[in-house]
């Protein structure tokens, strides 16, 4: 089954702000018999969170007076319509507590499934590049797959195996978990790992080399009427507001797992419009033919990440769900996604000093880890359907599900063996 | 100890610089003097010494915060009984540390002796201490830090091996283990090729022409320059447990124990065998006496975890040349954004443990220090990243098997070793913490020209 993204962005009635920031706390505070327990009950939401935007001072400094508007982000399987209203038949009171705060939502007393679906879709801004760490992975299948490998892990502790021949292993794991009856769906459902792209990855190449004399004119450029002009970002993790690391510090490092809500704005012109878009495509390319074994640009720890641009282009928003502690982690991607991530952020404003559009910027390591920092947003909520996976356990599930299924040279089990 | 008077402090301090220890005899240690000293302050320490709001809040938030602010508490894994609540100094129930003075003898008459060092130690403790009160300090407490001759620690386990090696200081070694001094000192670069985020004076107080211009060119002066972070914890290690676990797991068929496979299971808990020796390079046993092999990597000949575990606690603190599934190249300049330097002194009992020998009167335990630039990246990364998270490398359920077991993990929640094995990997359910945390604190470790600076403020 497919994986897919959706933003739905709403403006808040001004004067119900706080009510809902207040709300969306109370939410959280009771989500474990609340809205996560509702959304573990659908079985088909990976990732949720809804955040509260433009409510108070813009990181910049920049003195454009906004609305306050109420993101709402959910990375799900299958498609929109199904999702949304199952999400709505089921949390229609979570949905109509959050949203009666906001411009234009239906009258509770005459409200719908489909009304509060309609009013959700009507609001849905476009995701600009989605990744996904474990694509074509179901939250059914990643349960399943989880079980799967812990029955097997228990069958394997159970006696001792030494001297056995890997291959007699591999067999008899089979046959135990066919006599359990709790694993039918290794029988009917067929699911492979999603292959590197190799034509799509030398054809991406062919049209990158075609382009190249325009591409480093279209550098230069930038370079020497754009970046030279450019406010860059030059404070350090020391210099960050403490009120405000407070208040993100709040919702981290609870679980193995952590969010991340980035919300920043684009330089003007369109020149910075057109780079950032184009880096846009060459990610959805990479994310589509090389980025789809758990590991984007070099990162290995990202479940679900996404940019989104909205309010006419003006406005970039990155979303990630991750494992581990995002401070600590950042530093350790510079090096192999450095490129990738300046490519992207250096066409907004405060950036970290970048040079020739992908040098400089997230390679200033301080600077850089600074500027993260600060651009980032409060999640409200935030929910994982599977906190106690990583991205990685997710994908070596799914290949011993693949492996377990096949029929194995003695090498083959060997290897097959070691995944567990 | 805390500042008593601010004004005897810093007099003490214009004269006392000259007793800290400086690196100018790294080379020949024999001419450090018989007797010496260290001083690190806390952020309250330097408040309380006179430096300004606007200077203070230029530190640091991971030193400002210090190492029980509620996420520092989450993010470090001190819960249950290592609760900030519960311990005997460094939380907020506790008097507030200004300073750490460390005092150290060196019996210069003979050959290596401990008891001999011990006595100048003390003789120099104690006329320190006769001028404590004159020169505005009051002693809080003080931990008698002991060595064994041959650095094991309670566990029975040799200690302090493996070191970087700060670039540029003469000191030569496998240059591997070369890290930039920015790794580890304010005023030069790190291994991102950036400088660290150092102090600086935002407000002009005390003699400012002591102090270096921030090399990053903002103008104002570096306080950090030549300085670093210390970071101190005390830890409460259980012998008894350590090793009835590792008995338990490895016993005979007849429940009786077995010393070999059980000090083996323990060398593969730790990744080193107890006499020091690198289990990746004598994977069967323990070849015999002290052993300071420091020159290996995992890549090459135990890429799959077969002979030191990838959850083992040395691999997973210094992974080398075999970070997650990074190259070589790679995995060397990740591990190297994450080194620290360690320092260990033991106190209660000195005891040795081992399969047949696990009850030491009373407690006994390890002060463990470590000295880095970027606390956040370094210490606090070692400590969350890769001992308390349980998905290092491939595991799934396994925290650092020594620093990062729970002790009421999660209902369903599991804490497991798993040893890479063939024809399968073994698991060891559910690991007891043998390591508790009694106290703890982030110091700031000044340079001898900015000890000197402080006097001025």
């Amino acid at each position: 089954m497919k994986q897919n993204s959706i933003t739905i962005l709403v403006p808040i009635l001004p004067d119900k702000v706080q009510e809902l920031v207040d709300q969306l706390r109370d939410i959280k505070r009771n989500s474990l018999e609340g809205v996560s327990k509702d959304l573990d009950g659908l079985s088909i939401i990976h990732y949720a969170r809804w955040v509260v935007i433009d409510n108070g001072k813009s990181w910049v400094n920049d003195n454009q007076k906004r609305e306050p508007k109420l993101l709402f982000v959910v990375d799900y399987d299958g498609n929109e319509a199904d999702m949304l209203t199952a999400l709505c038949e089921n949390s229609s009171t979570i949905i109509d507590l959050i949203y009666v705060f906001c411009t234009d939502y239906p009258a509770l007393n005459m409200i719908t499934t489909e009304g509060r679906v309609h009013y959700l879709t009507s609001h849905v801004i476009k995701d600009s590049a989605v990744y996904i760490g474990a694509p074509g992975r179901s939250v059914v299948q990643i349960q399943q797959e989880k079980r799967l490998r812990n029955y097997i892990r228990e069958f394997l502790d159970a006696s001792s195996w030494k001297g056995v021949p890997a291959q007699t292993i591999h067999e008899e794991i089979k046959s135990k978990l066919k006599a359990s009856n709790d694993f039918t769906f290794l029988e009917t459902e067929k699911k492979p790992m999603p292959k590197i792209n190799y034509l799509g990855m030398f054809l991406l190449g062919l049209v990158l080399i075609v382009l190249l004399p325009f591409l480093l004119i279209w550098v230069l450029i930038v370079h020497f009427f754009y970046e030279k002009k450019d406010e860059n970002f030059t404070r350090k993790r020391s210099q960050l507001d403490n009120d405000f690391l407070n208040d993100l510090e709040l919702y981290e490092d609870y679980k193995n797992q952590n969010q991340f809500t980035q919300l920043v704005d684009m330089k003007v012109g369109k020149v910075r419009l057109i780079s950032i878009k184009f880096m846009f495509v060459l990610t959805n390319f990479l994310i589509k033919f090389l980025f789809n074994q758990g590991n984007l640009m070099g990162i290995p720890t990202i479940h679900f990440a996404k940019w989104v641009m909205f309010d006419d282009n003006s406005r970039v928003l990155f979303f990630s769900n991750f494992d581990g502690s995002w401070q600590q982690y950042l530093g350790d991607f510079i090096d192999n996604s450095g490129w990738g991530l300046t490519g992207i952020f250096s066409n907004t404003k405060v950036f970290p000093k970048t040079n020739f559009l992908i040098t400089g910027g997230a390679y200033k390591e301080e600077y850089f880890l600074a500027w993260s920092r600060n651009s980032e947003l409060v999640t409200n909520f935030w929910y994982s359907a599977y906190p106690d996976l990583s991205i990685k356990n997710v994908n070596n599930n799914t290949r011993i599900r693949v492996q377990l299924m096949k029929k194995l040279t003695e090498r083959q089990a060997a290897k097959f063996l070691k995944l567990l | 100890m805390k500042i008593s008077d601010a004004s005897a402090a810093k007099k003490w301090l214009s004269k006392s610089w000259q007793e800290m220890t400086s690196a100018r005899y790294i080379h020949d240690k024999s001419k450090i003097s018989p007797t010496h000293l260290n001083i690190a302050f806390s952020h309250e320490g330097l408040r309380q010494l006179g430096l300004k709001e606007e200077n203070l809040a230029a530190f640091s938030r991971e030193f400002r915060q210090g190492m029980v602010a509620p996420h520092r508490t989450r993010l470090l894994g001190d819960s249950d009984e290592s609760k900030p609540e519960d311990w005997i100094w460094g939380a907020n129930q506790n008097d507030s540390i200004d300073l750490c003075l460390m005092v150290f003898g060196n019996d210069k008459t003979g050959k290596d002796d401990l008891e001999k060092d011990k006595i100048v130690c003390l003789n120099y403790y104690r006329e320190l201490e006769a001028q404590f009160e004159e020169n505005g300090l009051k002693q809080l407490f003080f931990i008698d830090g002991q060595t064994q001759p041959d650095n094991k620690e309670h566990f029975g386990f040799r200690d302090g091996i493996s070191q970087p090696i700060i670039e540029g200081s003469g000191r030569v070694g496998n240059k591997d283990d070369v890290v930039k001094a920015g790794e580890f000192l304010f005023g030069y670069k790190n291994e991102f090729g950036v400088y660290p985020d150092a102090p600086l004076i935002v407000k002009g107080q005390g003699n400012l022409n002591l102090l270096s211009p921030d090399p990053r060119g903002s103008g104002l002066k570096d306080i950090g320059k030549d300085g670093t972070f210390m970071v101190m914890r005390q830890l409460d290690q259980d012998v008894n447990k350590f090793w009835s676990f590792m008995n338990e797991n490895s016993k005979n068929p007849d429940g009786s124990i077995n010393e070999e496979e059980s000090l083996k299971l323990g060398a593969k808990f730790m990744g080193r065998w107890q006499n020091g020796a690198p289990i990746t390079l004598f994977p069967d046993k323990d070849p015999g006496p002290h052993s300071d092999i420091n020159d290996f990597g995992y890549s090459k000949f135990d890429k799959d975890g077969l002979k030191c575990p990838f959850g083992s606690h040395l691999r997973r603190a210094n992974p080398r040349d075999n970070v997650d599934d990074h190259g070589r190249k790679i995995s060397l300049k990740l591990s190297k954004q994450h080194r620290i330097i360690r320092r260990a002194r033991l106190f209660g009992e000195i005891y040795e443990g081992s399969p047949t020998k696990i009850t030491p009167k009373g407690k006994v335990g390890l002060l463990f220090i470590c000295f880095n630039a970027d606390i956040s990246r370094q210490f606090e990364f070692l400590q969350y990243t890769w001992s308390n998270l349980p998905k290092n490398k491939e595991l799934y359920n396994d925290p650092d098997p020594i620093i990062g077991v729970k002790e009421k993990p999660s209902l369903g929640e599991e804490q497991n070793f798993t040893m890479q094995d063939s024809p399968v990997n073994k698991t060891f359910k559910n690991l007891p913490r043998v390591v508790t945390v009694k106290g703890g604190g982030y110091f700031f470790f000044p340079s001898i020209i900015v000890l000197r600076y402080l006097s001025t403020i």
